[in-house]
């Protein structure tokens, strides 16, 4: 815990807290809004609900760290629970957990989005300054060939052996030393999270920055002064404390797809488009299993990407799939087999001869935020026909790929498990519908709940960020993309909170 | 696979004994429940299944007594029993490596778990615990309780949930299963078993 961030658990909360810019969420959109406003000499507050945690704090233990560093303590999902919704929860957001690859926005997303819904502002040629920006505050780099595990090893393999097109990412790490729990953070400081990068710059150009602390809700949005209403939460979070509040001349709410829309409803705040074209990017975890040992969780577990039918145009966006390489510790992978019983345990003994990949197919605007019980949204989503179709082909690109590197067998996790061992085999996927809650999805990159647009009966929020029907309440993540902005959207969302705080007088 | 599930259910006379008096995910698309909320669901599924035992002549003397259990903090010694059952079943002692849920005492773990939990969360989970122990004689028809079953009934039924054409059955066993199988794997305890080393900063520094 650095001195210089307020840990509200542990420190009473000031009585009165004013400031010119109030920001709510420390992910990459808050961290790097505060750390520009910053160092422009504004008075700037970042308030996150979540921990700080850095080093070995970040015990690489499944239940103790799924539990502190993912909102609702990683038991979030959507409404029918259909789908894991993965978020962060601490200082440094979502980059704190994630598996740290760095993916631009393809031009052709940007073209999409001038095209299709007119955004100004967010050209190829105007973003280009601070998509540069971007990727020098998260130090990204290639993931060096001697850094590539076996499991990225062999999906690479196979997808070469059938001539697909894939790559090693980029990432944000340096002096990575293959510790593999990227998923539930770093203890090396490895990631160059907004954490490590944003928030000390933010605080060492004078922002204050406050832990453990929960934001309820906002009035006085279309008043020159806002009151943000908060509560401080103990030291594991559970439970709120004393509340307290701040008065504000802007507020840029910096909360993801999920949160900063979900405060917007909680506050009354904006038109009826809040909380709605939520995308949820849908990614369905398979496994592969090998005669030899793969030892998929040492090393960076997300390195390679087969990208061979991943598509981007200004027609359509992102588009297509993508196949990329994944694993966890033992206690998340066995959430995400199909086996119960004696052959539950048969099949995690086998953990080293397993590797993973993640489906991950871009999807178009389907649900919505809406209030929940004690203070949590729900999350409603509809998977489509089209993106079911992309995930069934990716299951059989997939197979083909890991069965040319030589797997024994790969397994989708629906009930009963389907197994797949040859060319023959493939056509089972077929029948596959993903109904809700037969497989275990999981979303990583929320999108879209306060769309950005040029006129208030389209979307959420101008052009600028500011939600329609206030004065000076913006919205800077995620929630502003009108469709997907990457298959991984932390340089994305860097790079669009630059851009948004340049503009902001 | 799912494809199938049609007609494995249309086999299955008693998938939805009670339930079905409510609504089938077959006959509604496969999304029966969009205008209720979860907890609403499982409230009626459960005030359901309360009017059927009462008129079968109060069979909620078909669960017994549990023992007691010291130092539980928010579950009832019944809730822990079931949940000591589906902890058994999803992870039993026995086979490839010996240890099990039960040495674990994970449903213990799930107490705390819930300590620390909203309120309506708990009470969602409390009333999926009913759902299942119950779930015997709700959906299949036997005279028995879920932790009464043998292990052997208690596998099949809990596999017939997780595959079930009702949504609320597949959501209840997701909603137990993941903490479950994510503590259990957690421990330390159990690693040598399945070949992991265990946190790889202190492997290196060993």
């Amino acid at each position: 815990m650095s001195d210089d961030v307020v840990d509200l658990s542990a420190t009473a909360p000031p009585a009165q807290l004013t400031t010119e810019y109030c920001i709510i969420g420390s992910g990459p959109a808050g961290a790097t809004a505060a750390r520009l406003l910053a160092e422009r000499g504004r008075d700037v507050v970042l308030l996150e609900e979540g921990g700080d945690f850095t080093g070995r704090a970040l015990t690489q233990r499944d239940g103790a760290m799924y539990d502190q560093l993912y909102m609702d303590r990683g038991g979030r999902t959507t409404e029918d629970m259909s789908i894991a919704v993965l978020q962060g929860r601490a200082l440094g957001g979502g980059a704190v957990i994630n598996a740290s690859d760095v993916v631009p926005i393809p031009p052709a997303v940007l073209e999409h989005w001038s095209r299709r819904f007119g955004i100004p502002g967010l050209s190829e040629a105007e973003l280009a300054p601070h998509a540069r920006a971007a990727l020098e505050d998260l130090r990204a780099n290639p993931i060096r060939e001697d850094q590539l595990n076996l499991a990225n090893r062999l999906l690479r393999e196979g997808a070469q052996k059938l001539g697909l097109r894939g790559e090693v990412m980029d990432h944000n790490r340096q002096g990575c030393i293959g510790l593999g729990t990227c998923l539930i953070g770093c203890p090396m400081n490895a990631k160059q999270s907004p954490r490590l990068v944003a928030i000390p710059a933010a605080l060492a150009a004078g922002a204050r920055v406050f832990v453990r602390a929960r934001v309820e809700r906002v009035t006085g949005a279309q008043r020159e002064d806002k009151t943000v209403v908060c509560r401080a939460l103990d030291a594991k979070g559970y439970h709120a404390g004393a509340r307290f509040e701040l008065r504000a001349k802007t507020v840029i709410v910096a909360a993801s797809a999920v949160g900063s829309a979900h405060l917007l409803l909680q506050s009354g705040i904006g038109n009826p488009h809040v909380g709605r074209n939520l995308m949820l990017q849908p990614q369905l975890p398979i496994t592969a299993i090998f005669e030899r040992e793969v030892d998929a969780f040492r090393g960076i577990p997300q390195a390679y990407a087969v990208t061979e039918h991943e598509t981007a145009d200004a027609e359509r966006g992102l588009w297509g799939f993508r196949i990329e390489a994944i694993m966890g510790t033992p206690g998340i992978v066995s959430t995400l087999l199909p086996w119960i019983g004696a052959e539950g345990k048969a099949r995690m003994s086998r953990y080293r001869h397993i590797a993973a990949s993640l489906l991950l197919v871009p999807d178009e605007p389907s649900g919505e935020i809406r209030r929940g019980p004690g203070g949590r949204p729900i999350v409603r989503y509809t998977q489509r026909d089209n993106h079911r179709a992309r995930l069934r082909e990716a299951i059989k690109v997939a197979t083909r790929i890991y069965l040319a590197a030589g797997a024994r067998e790969v397994v989708v996790p629906c009930h009963p498990p389907l197994l797949l061992r040859s060319e023959a085999d493939l056509s089972s996927a077929d029948a596959l519908d993903f109904a809700p809650a037969t497989v275990p999805l999981l979303s990583a990159h929320q999108q879209g709940t306060v769309r950005f647009s040029t006129s208030r009966s389209q979307g959420g929020a101008d052009p600028d960020g500011q939600v329609w029907g206030t004065k000076r309440v913006y919205v800077f993540d995620s929630s502003g993309y009108p469709s997907s902005a990457s298959s991984h959207t932390m340089a994305p969302i860097i790079t669009t909170a630059r851009a948004l705080t340049a503009r902001l007088s | 696979m799912w494809g199938s599930r049609e007609s494995k259910d249309s086999r299955d006379s008693a998938e939805c004994t009670l339930a079905g008096l409510l609504v089938d995910a077959r006959s509604t698309g496969g999304e029966p429940f969009a205008f209720l909320s979860r907890r609403r669901w499982l409230r009626l599924a459960l005030g359901a299944g309360g009017v059927a035992l009462s008129g079968a002549g109060g069979l909620w003397l078909l669960r017994g007594r549990a023992p007691a259990v010291e130092g539980l903090r928010v579950l009832s010694a019944h809730q822990y029993r079931t949940l000591d059952a589906i902890a058994r079943t999803v992870l039993p002692a026995g086979g490839v490596f010996e240890t099990g849920a039960a040495e674990l005492d994970l449903a213990r773990a799930f107490d705390g778990y819930l300590a620390d939990e909203p309120a309506f969360v708990v009470g969602d989970l409390s009333s999926a615990l009913s759902l299942v122990e119950f779930g015997p004689l709700l959906f299949d028809g036997k005279p028995r309780t879920f932790s009464r079953c043998t292990p052997e009934e208690r596998l099949a039924h809990w596999q017939a949930w997780r595959s079930s054409a009702l949504l609320l059955r597949r959501q209840v066993t997701i909603a137990f299963q993941k903490f479950l199988c994510l503590v259990f794997y957690d421990d330390p305890r159990v690693w040598p078993s399945i070949g992991y080393p265990g946190p790889s900063l202190e492997a290196l520094q060993r």
